[in-house]
């Protein structure tokens, strides 16, 4: 019994992750906060299971999640570069203009996919995989993600776009276009989230239209989890780290789900994490100088 | 080299704060010119660097490299001609990535940047010997992070980035203002060896009119958004700094704000 609730909420860590490295690459590297998220992850799944239950190949349908979260990025990406729409107001407008998209696009406002063929159910039917199959699967997901990522951003690519985030009055004088940048970047990353979307969807085998509400604070929260506990020392360290920051998110939050507390009250939870993440450091601080002006005092 | 044709720039136009911050700017340089530029605070030094550099588009006229009309290009789209340094030594590196990352970013000026593995041993050599020529100690450190560097460290770096991919124009902006006078010293010297080791094409602001009639071949003064002296040849080797106040004063019909300026 436990060990069923410790692997489903591993699996599900790892699904997330591939969200949270999304939140990373915008968040972090392009230093954005991106409000598309909450839409753009539930348009993955919505993408996903409309097409899976329309009869589409499940491998096909996922791939898709990941271009039509391309496709998401890509328009917040226009907004706040083209328009000149503040990046804070970009995001609300994708996610809010994805709400209705996400209703047409599935039709109603949840479809199921019991007894449908998925990803995972197909992973399933190789050998061994038929208990493992889908932490195996989102293992073999997450890694091979991360290390995509990882050496994408080692490439003259990756470091313009690194340094578009850190220092684009710099970047732009060696002759690097930081609009595109910052829209490759956003494209990528809901890209990255779409896919996890679409992931989370055929695992708990339905998806819903407002699955995404509050995705963007659960991916903060563990992109500033992981660091804090993992460390930010290089690049490499640091996607270990947000990724490690997904799955530990989960485990806190079945760990508060077991004390007692209702799934509704989990977006409270994720906010307050947040909010102490935030806090911390100089609540850390606060504290060891009063520790430091007491011992003084004490001398 | 560089032409400027009656440059005009005026911020925040058709309100109560607008301001006509080049006025007609007229400049021609010959390959190899090492030219200071001075004036008072607010006389149009850094605008007109950031208009020949592409930061905001002008009002009125034109700029040309090499007989290339460039006045209308983006910043990005001149970054293979320009190359520049700024006063402040954070806005010249990324203090997040590593040394050789930036260097290598500056390897590429002006090109486009592709998705293949951007740092190999062939460039790490290299930044390791521009670096060792530097004198700082910096080419055991490729993998530190700049913002581990000291502000003299990282405005030398800064240098090394602008000058790594030989521009047809560098700009320095008052690059040395915000150091202690010894490190001012060390990256100014550093400055003259860049310039000349490749016949660079420069123009450097300075508010320390010592320095801008040491160095180079030529200054220029400016003055409410126009170049109103243009000293060079013999003029300019007798010239001494009272005598370049006195006309100062006779062109511009006002007495030189100096107190931001070093006079010895
Ligand atoms: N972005 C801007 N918006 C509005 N006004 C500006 C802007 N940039 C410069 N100015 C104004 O244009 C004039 C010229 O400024 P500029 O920075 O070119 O002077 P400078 O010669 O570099 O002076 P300093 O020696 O103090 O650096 C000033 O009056 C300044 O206030
Ligand atoms: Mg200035």
């Amino acid at each position: 019994m436990f060990s069923q609730i410790a692997l489903g909420t591993t699996e599900q860590g790892l699904m997330y992750s591939i969200m949270v490295l999304g939140v990373y690459l915008t968040f972090r590297i392009l230093d954005y906060a991106d409000l598309s998220v909450d839409g753009s992850f539930t348009l993955g799944a919505a993408t996903a299971t409309s097409l899976i239950v329309g009869g589409a190949n499940p491998w096909f349908a996922t791939g898709l999640a990941f271009i039509v979260g391309n496709l998401a990025g890509l328009f917040t990406g226009i907004l706040h570069t083209k328009f000149k729409i503040t990046p804070l107001l970009s995001g609300i407008l994708t996610m809010t203009a994805l709400y209705s998209i996400n209703l047409r696009v599935m039709g109603r406002a949840n479809i199921s996919l019991l007894g449908s063929r998925t990803i995972f159910t197909d992973f399933a039917q190789l050998p061994l995989m038929d208990e493992y199959g889908v932490f195996v699967l989102s293992l073999i997901s997450v890694v091979f993600l991360g290390a995509v990522i990882y050496f994408f951003l080692q490439t003259e690519l990756g470091l313009a776009l690194r340094s578009t985030g850190d220092n684009e009055l710099m970047i732009r004088s060696l002759g690097v276009n930081t609009d595109l940048m910052k829209i490759l970047g956003l494209s990528i990353s809901n890209g990255l989230v779409a896919l996890a979307g679409s992931y989370v969807a055929q695992n708990q085998q339905f998806a819903d239209a407002s699955m995404g509400i509050g995705m963007i604070i659960a991916g903060l929260a563990s992109v500033i989890i992981g660091e804090v506990l993992v460390g930010t020392s290089s690049i490499g360290r640091t996607i270990i780290a947000v990724l490690c920051g997904g799955i530990i998110y989960r485990v806190i939050i079945a760990l508060v789900l077991q004390l007692g507390l209702a799934p509704t009250d989990l977006k409270l939870i994720t906010s307050v994490i947040v909010i102490f993440a935030l806090v911390s450091p100089s609540f850390r601080k606060k504290i060891v100088s009063l520790t430091a002006g007491m011992k003084g005092e004490g001398a | 080299m560089l032409t400027v044709r009656n440059l005009v720039k005026v911020f925040n136009r058709g309100t109560i704060n607008e301001k006509k911050a080049l006025n007609q700017v007229q400049l021609e340089l010959a390959p190899n010119d090492f030219v200071t530029v001075i004036g008072s605070n607010g006389a149009g030094k850094s605008t007109f660097l950031n208009a020949v550099a592409g930061n905001f588009p002008v009002d009125a006229g034109q700029i040309f490299i090499d007989g290339e009309e460039i006045t209308r290009l983006p910043a990005h789209k001149r970054a293979n001609l320009i190359s520049r340094v700024f006063q402040d030594p954070l806005s010249g590196t990324a203090g997040s990535m590593t040394i050789e990352e930036n260097l290598i970013m500056a390897l590429r000026r002006g090109k486009t940047r592709r998705l293949r593995r951007a740092i190999g041993s062939q460039e790490r050599n290299l930044f390791r010997s521009k670096l060792e020529q530097l004198g700082l100690g910096l080419e055991d450190r490729l993998t530190h992070r700049v913002n581990l560097l000291s502000g003299g460290q990282r405005q030398a770096l800064t240098l090394l980035m602008a000058t790594l991919q030989k521009p047809k124009l560098l700009l320095l902006d008052e690059h040395t203002a915000a150091l202690d006078p010894k490190t001012a010293a060390k990256v100014l010297e550093l400055t003259c060896d860049v310039t000349e080791q490749q016949q660079l094409t420069t123009l450097m602001i300075t508010h320390n009119l010592d320095h801008a009639l040491a160095f180079g071949n030529r200054t220029i003064m400016m003055h409410e958004g126009r170049v109103i002296l243009d000293i060079r040849g013999v003029d300019r080797s007798n010239m001494t700094i009272s005598r370049l106040l006195e006309m100062f004063e006779k062109a511009s019909g006002s007495h030189m704000n100096t107190d931001r300026m070093i006079l010895a």
